[in-house]
């Protein structure tokens, strides 16, 4: 039983994206630590994967504070003048105004159906604007809800994919985006395809994605459920990551937590028929 | 996941009261929480208790020695810094004027007596 508990923790620490080294000390940590009180590991912790969550957000969390990185807050990298966008004579944003300079963090909040998700696509440039002006950087990242991830592909194959886009080498690519992985405490299996992939595992693989060629534009949707039901609050701790880093980010936000961190709040209304 | 709302205030303040029975005396995991029981909390669960150690001794608040135990396997002891102990006295600082104000709130005669 302790046995199968212990290994059960060292998996899921690694798949959380701890190091091997560290996976094994932990184990053998706790499975001595159930031993000399002469107790079950799972009756002391509780279930293997909720215990290496805790731990594996614990370490993450002391590895973010141990290097707080300076914030830089320069450039405009995101700048829209009225914008507004209208269906046929369904108006569907207006007049919507924002300067995000680099270094901050803006969250897109508002109801269903208000536009939250055609805004983040004409920051991206895939929707045209009725009218108002959209200026940005060039390296943007973009990491939308619902697209963006080829289902038949592995997470290596979108690696040397999008690594391809920004004339990195294959083996760099991978590289890098297992790097990026392993911060969202993500490690890729070999051979598993991304229809295969949880919904929040698949968002992580689309948020690598976005950061690929290390661009200085973040464009994302949070995840509804968090990256992981257990997460949640890694999806912001990444985000604020990004912001210490030097980047700007535009996250369309469906919780209402965490805002007084953020740098802007945009709220969207719905406009409906005009 | 707390089960009562005495748990869920625990869960708030568990780094402080590690850090004050630490500063009395060096202990191990399971002896903690036998200290935090016989002063009357409910038992602290392994899966919240040894998140927090790691965290303090991640944090440089504790560092931790293994000792042969006479019966069984090693156990592994937590024992407060310099900087643990300084942080303790800062937080406890923070603590004392805290309970001073919720005091006044939640203890007032005004509350008491459901003033409307």
């Amino acid at each position: 039983m302790a046995d199968d508990w212990g290994m059960l923790l060292f998996r899921h620490l690694i798949d959380a994206g701890i190091e091997e080294a560290e996976a094994g000390e932990l184990t053998d940590d706790a499975l001595a630590e159930a031993a000399a009180a002469g107790v079950e590991p799972g009756s002391m912790y509780g279930p293997a994967l909720t215990y290496a969550g805790a731990l594996a957000r614990t370490v993450r969390q002391a590895t973010r504070h141990a290097a707080p990185p300076p914030r830089r807050r320069d450039a405009i990298v995101l700048r829209l003048r009225n914008v507004t966008k209208r269906y046929r004579r369904r108006q569907v944003l207006r007049e919507v105004n924002l300067d995000l300079r680099a270094g901050e963090v803006a969250a897109v909040i508002g109801a269903n159906g208000s536009g939250k998700s055609t805004l983040l696509n004409i920051c991206a440039g895939l929707t045209r604007a009725s009218s108002g002006t959209v200026q940005r950087t060039e390296r943007i990242g973009y990491a939308p809800q619902h697209e963006g991830v080829a289902p038949l592909l592995t997470p290596a194959e979108h690696f040397r994919l999008f690594g391809a886009a920004c004339r990195m080498n294959r083996k760099e690519a991978v590289s890098v985006g297992s790097q990026l992985a392993a911060q969202l405490g993500w490690r890729p299996r070999r051979n598993v395809v991304a229809s295969h992939l949880s919904g929040g595992t698949r968002q992580k693989l689309n948020v690598v994605l976005s950061e690929l060629n290390g661009p200085d534009l973040i464009l994302l949707d949070e995840p509804y459920q968090g990256f992981d039901q257990d997460s949640y609050v890694d999806f912001w701790d990444q985000v604020f990551r990004w912001r210490n880093g030097g980047a700007g980010v535009l996250v369309v936000s469906h919780m209402l937590h965490d805002l007084d961190r953020v740098d802007h709040v945009l709220e969207l209304q719905p406009v409906g028929e005009s | 996941m707390p089960r009562n709302i005495s748990q869920q205030w625990l869960h708030g303040f568990l780094d402080l009261c590690l850090l004050c029975l630490l500063a009395d005396r060096r202990d191990y995991g399971r002896g903690l929480v036998e200290r935090l029981a016989e002063v009357g909390f409910d038992e602290v669960p392994g899966g919240t208790l040894y998140p927090a150690l790691l965290r303090l001794e991640k944090q440089g608040l504790v560092r931790t020695e293994k000792e042969v135990s006479p019966s069984g396997p090693p156990r592994k002891y937590y024992e407060l810094t310099d900087l643990g102990r300084a942080t303790m006295h800062e937080r406890r600082g923070a603590w004392i004027q805290f309970r001073a104000a919720m005091s006044a709130v939640v203890e007032a005669p005004a509350a008491r007596s459901g003033r409307e």
